[in-house]
């Protein structure tokens, strides 16, 4: 059993009043059973019809609450379950928010949305259909037990020697189809997502003209699939078989023991008709439990791995707000030994960075693939906190960037530039909802968006994004920047927004990104050094560490660090750190 | 319509006897847990009745016994077969949709432009599955059922027999259409409210950055919650009408086990049928109805299919049968010449190629630039026939692409910016290639693209799962892998589209100088974002609205054009 389910709010009381519920609805079943026998005892024996007719009405109306009782049921654990995820859910979001775009990442952002959704919703079904089912395994089957007991003993143990029997083949079927499908499952995942894989990557086949003969694997792997698919659930319907199996056979051994018992004169015939007549009430609820087992599976797994990132440690605490001053001329960031380690991994991505920057300057980071750019990224715009290190921003000590008081002050453009589903307007004035249409059309005209508007047929209104008209990466780009402009916020960061570009764009980009740039501080991380030209201040990241600084000229005097970048970049030397790494 | 007739007709036809035994078996399951219950009522009432022999008992105590063993045994089977069928059926219907899309795999991407089309297809087919299982199935079963009783009853008394017929009849056909009815409106509801949430969870997710930085959380907490709850209470209001149809189907149970009786002890008083039999029919009531009950719940689920066979025929629609030809295979000469070539998508927009002209020669290296929607990607299209020119002639060895049919690809290898590797083992991605190539061509075109170093070096060397991991092979590593199995292709044209996107400058730079070694000797068209390495081309080729905007070698460019000086000095990043 689940422990976090007595965690939830009202989950308590849930669990009691559905417990009472059940306790009335086993008492509404035996007297059901009681009138049933009752009539047809009647009917049977020719007596009058009222009589019959009246046991008939008791029995109905006993079968009416117990149905009634079972709908109750089912009301006060939907609504439980309903409050439940939907609580989680709302936790679950927060929690996105709080972990920040890397741990998402790490994720996958695909599982976190599945999981947000299908999972919880999964989930809530699971509290649906579990909790009633668990507990009419634990109180019907007494209650009828009881009953059975006080009318005749043998029946009653043979009722209670079945149950164990029944509930060990349960588990120990569950176990064994368990095993199975995890020794087979690498073969078995591998078989059923073949065909997925094979669309997913059929203009490659295509291009390599094997995509007509691809069929017959297609209907071979499916065909595999189906045999081991069978084998398992063999296995797996065992459980279900021998759950089927006990329970009919126990019900037909009372029936030819009662009437053993009859022809011998030792029972009332009444007394034996209830028991048959109870004896699959006294079965249905372990069946029941037993056949949900696998669709409950589903919502219980979520569960687990909803709380399994709702436990993991927040990239980005919430620490209490220092009031800043937006960032002008005259304003100055001292940052002393920042450092960053990822808990998890236990990887130092940056160690001991030292620099300042005053007033609006443009500064650029470069370093190899994997040097620590993108992570000094991360934590000056507070995406992540920093593990250790002294941060002042006017004298100021700030205890991360993730404070709202600078949040507010900047803005973030990365490779690929998230378009929101929304009309063009819409993800223009995505920070600034409330913008004008002027002030829209002269951000779009700045960031040269006009042709684009002017071609498509909604202009402004025309849908992008998701389910949208799909841009080229130069006009999300250009999106980005408009977006960013309209905010007017002193503070830009960049994470390599052009290296994906073609030549051409690139250079109308950077044409039009120089003058947006001015009067404003920039951190801008690239490859592409032909930004170096255009920054007052550069960064050279190695492995983790600052290992130069300076205005390009200084750099380029120098003839350290940052040359030898160059002269790898363009072929000329192998650097000595290049071969260990290769990308992004 | 004919996305049914496609997908879900012929399989009824193909597998109609092994579905009928499924679904007799399904029959046989609820019919033996009813006569248990039937035989048990029996027992007891003879036994209660005290024969003299016991021998009299003895027919129905095997019987219960049998009917108590049948019962699970038949489920068993039933389920066992009913899922192997399907299964089968699941096989027909994956290659049937591999069909559809193989025929229009190089437009899938233009023509359905939302999210992941493919995904969902496979979903779809998958989903399928239960208008079998879960829908025809236990409806058949159902209707068998409703026959067996009403017959049965109608042996005694035809009257009674259409009476409880028409109470039947209100459990497997009024509520089931009811439900359909009702709750039709509500599921697409549902659906609708969950694919927004969808759509708003996914812009947060994707859009974290700026979500955080914006400092709108809490407003969009606030809306999504709302959206959330909105969508539950169209869910609550389905589980609701379920919660109650089934409390109102087991209170209509009951007065069914009620005439039954009824009806049986007055039969039993006209001597029709024994006394011993009145708990017979009573008792065998409820069993039997079990199987009668879940109608409405299968039924319920059309509507979900119906839109997955929607989707399917969205795709099935530009299914064209293409006339089988004999397909050309090349000459001794691979020279592209391409003359006067116009293409339109659409007569009323623009070209999207105009008037290009253009001849290569074998073993030439073209670069092919051009920024998004200049027309690289028609040209390419072009090149491999899968579009043909609105004017002009394209020829390659002397005869159209579109002669060659599937042999072009045999002629022109493509390696594109992201080459699919398949979840198998590095060896089965690059043997896609040529099947029927040796472990030592293999091993030679690993070296070749310099990866024999690496792979050797991973305990399952060639072996080693593609995506086992998921980390195992970078981007540069992953192209590297696509371009060894271009080389065991071996074809005398190799297209490389924007191989090189995505990578820093090192990595960049040396997959170039691996493709150029490698590819020695074959003509090669690379599309590219970048000026790297456009020293070694013979052509270089600026597209520009469909329009050739520079053409010449390096040499020639920087001499003459002082847009490509300048574009140069950018990419290279003048110091």
């Amino acid at each position: 059993m689940d422990k976090n389910l007595f965690k939830y709010k009202n989950s308590k009381r849930t669990l009691t009043t559905v417990g009472v519920i059940t306790v009335f609805q086993t008492i509404a079943i035996i007297i059901q059973a009681l009138y049933l026998g009752k009539a047809i005892i009647t009917i049977y024996e020719g007596a009058n019809w009222s009589v019959a007719l009246s046991f008939f009405s008791i029995f109905l109306t006993a079968h009416i609450s117990r149905h009634f009782l079972q709908w109750l049921k089912s009301r006060v654990t939907y609504k439980f379950a309903e409050e439940t995820a939907s609580q989680l859910q709302r936790q679950f979001v927060e929690k996105v928010f709080a972990l920040g775009p890397k741990p998402i990442t790490k994720f996958g952002s695909g599982n976190i949305i599945t999981l947000c959704l299908e999972g919880i919703s999964n989930f809530r079904t699971y509290l649906e259909l579990f909790i009633p089912r668990f507990l009419a395994c634990l109180i019907t089957p007494v209650g009828i037990l009881i009953y059975v007991f006080y009318t005749d003993l043998l029946s009653g143990v043979i009722f209670i020697v079945v149950m164990p029997i029944l509930i060990v083949f349960l588990i120990l079927l569950g176990l064994v189809a368990k095993r199975q499908k995890d020794k087979k499952w690498a073969n078995y995942l591998m078989l059923s997502r073949h065909f997925v894989d094979s669309l997913r990557g059929l203009v490659t086949l295509k291009f390599l003209g094997r995509s007509k003969g691809h069929r017959d694997a297609i209907y071979d792997v499916s065909n595999k699939y189906r045999i081991s698919t069978i084998r398992t659930l063999r296995i797996a319907f065992l459980s279900t078989f021998s759950l089927d199996f006990f329970s009919s056979l126990s019900i037909a051994v009372i029936s030819v023991e009662l009437g053993l018992r009859l022809i011998n004169g030792n029972m009332e015939f009444l007394d034996a008709l209830i028991i048959l007549i109870l004896a699959p009430e006294y079965f249905t609820p372990v069946r029941e439990l037993g056949n949900d087992y696998h669709a409950t599976m589903d919502g219980k797994e979520a569960g687990k791995k909803i709380h399994q990132v709702l436990e993991t440690a927040d990239e980005r605490t919430n620490l209490a707000d220092v009031p800043l001053p937006f960032w002008n001329g005259q304003s100055e960031l001292k940052v002393t030994d920042l450092t960053k380690v990822y808990s998890e991994e236990g990887r130092t991505v940056l160690d001991q960075i030292n620099f300042s920057v005053k007033g609006y300057q443009k500064v650029g980071i470069i370093g190899l693939s994997g040097a620590g750019k993108s992570s000094l990224i991360d934590v000056l715009s507070g995406f992540t906190g920093f593990t250790s290190g002294l941060v002042e921003i006017n004298g100021k000590k700030i205890p991360a960037f993730t404070i709202p008081s600078w949040q507010k002050q900047i803005t973030y453009i990365p490779q690929h530039p998230y378009i929101f589903s929304g009309t063009v307007a819409e993800n223009i004035a995505w920070y600034q909802p409330d913008a004008t249409e002027e002030e829209i059309l002269e951000a779009a005209r700045k960031t040269g968006l006009m042709p684009l508007i002017r071609e498509l047929p909604g202009g402004l209104n025309e849908q992008i994004g998701q389910g949208g008209r799909a841009l080229s990466g130069g006009e999300e780009q250009r999106i980005a920047l408009a977006r960013a402009l309209l905010t007017k916020r002193p503070v830009m960061f960049f994470d390599e927004p052009t290296a994906h570009l073609d030549i051409e764009t690139e250079h109308e980009i950077k044409e039009m990104m120089l003058p947006l740039m001015e009067n404003k501080l920039v951190f801008f991380a690239t490859h592409r050094l032909h930004w170096m030209n255009d920054m007052d201040y550069v960064l050279v990241i190695d492995r983790g560490r600052l290992v130069e600084q300076g205005t390009p000229e200084e750099l380029l005097r120098k003839n350290g660090a940052f040359v030898r970048l160059i002269e790898a970049q363009r072929g000329r030397v192998e650097h000595e750190s290049i071969p260990k790494i290769y990308t992004t | 319509m004919k996305a049914f007739q496609k997908y879900i007709l012929p399989n009824l036809k193909k597998y109609r006897w092994i579905m009928f035994f499924a679904i007799f078996l399904g029959f046989l399951t609820f019919l033996a847990a009813s006569m248990l219950t039937f035989t048990a009522g029996y027992l007891i009432t003879r036994a209660a009745e005290r024969p003299y022999n016991i021998l009299m008992l003895y027919v129905p105590i095997v019987l219960v016994r049998a009917f108590g063993i049948a019962r699970p045994t038949v489920h068993y089977i039933e389920r066992l077969i009913g899922h192997n069928t399907v299964l089968k059926i699941l096989a027909d219907m994956r290659v049937k949709l591999y069909d559809a899309l193989e025929s229009q795999a190089l437009f899938i991407r233009s023509r359905f432009q939302t999210g992941d089309i493919v995904g969902t297809l496979a979903d779809d087919i998958e989903h399928l599955q239960d208008v079998y299982i879960r829908t025809i199935f236990p409806t058949v079963v159902a209707l068998f059922l409703f026959l067996f009783m009403v017959i049965s009853l109608a042996v005694f008394e035809p009257l009674f027999a259409l009476w409880i017929a028409l109470c039947l009849i209100i459990i497997i056909v009024v509520y089931p259409l009811i439900s359909l009815y009702m709750l039709k409106k509500h599921q697409i509801a549902v659906k609708e409210k969950r694919n927004k949430l969808y759509r708003m969870f996914t812009d947060a997710v994707l859009g974290i950055s700026d979500w955080i930085i914006s400092g709108k959380k809490d407003h969009f907490l606030s809306k999504f919650m709302k959206e959330s709850s909105a969508a539950d209470k169209f869910e609550k209001k389905l589980a609701h009408w379920n919660h109650s149809r089934s409390f109102q189907l087991q209170v209509l149970s009951g007065i069914i086990l009620i005439f039954v009786g009824i009806w049986a002890g007055t039969e039993a008083a006209k001597g029709d049928i024994a006394p011993a039999f009145i708990a017979a029919f009573t008792l065998a009531t409820l069993p039997i109805l079990e199987g009668m009950v879940p109608v409405s719940t299968a039924v319920e689920k059309i509507p979900a299919y119906e839109e997955s066979l929607d989707r399917i025929e969205n795709i099935e629609q530009y299914v064209v049968k293409e006339p089988e030809k004999q397909p050309a295979t090349l000459g001794p000469k691979p020279e592209i010449i391409i003359d006067h070539v116009t293409y339109y998508y659409d007569k009323k927009d623009r070209p999207a190629l105009n008037n290009i002209h253009l001849n290569i020669q074998p073993g030439e290296k073209i670069a092919l630039l051009g920024k998004s929607g200049a027309g690289k990607s028609t040209l390419l299209n072009l090149l491999i026939g899968a579009i043909s020119p609105t004017s002009g002639t394209i020829r390659i060895g002397g005869k159209a692409p579109k002669d060659y049919g599937e042999n072009i690809f045999d002629v022109v290898s493509i390696l594109n910016q992201k080459p699919y590797l398949f979840a198998t083992t590095v060896e089965n991605n690059i043997r896609l290639g040529n099947p029927s190539a040796s472990r030592e061509e293999v091993e030679e075109v690993i070296r070749k693209v310099k990866l024999d170093q690496y792979i050797h070096s991973l305990p399952y060397g060639l072996n080693t799962q593609m995506e086992e991991s998921g980390q195992r092979f970078s981007g540069g590593e992953r192209q590297r892998v696509a371009l060894a199995r271009i080389l065991l292709k071996d074809t005398p044209i190799v297209i490389l589209d924007e191989p090189t996107v995505g990578l820093d400058p090192i990595t960049e730079r040396k997959l170039l100088e691996t493709i150029f070694e490698a590819l020695e000797g074959k003509t090669l068209i690379l599309i590219t974002h970048h000026l790297m390495k456009l020293e070694q081309m013979d052509q270089i080729i600026f597209l520009d609205r469909g329009e050739i905007s520079m053409h010449g070698t390096h040499e020639e460019l920087m001499r003459t054009d002082e847009r490509y000086r300048k574009l140069y000095e950018l990419d290279t990043g003048k110091y």
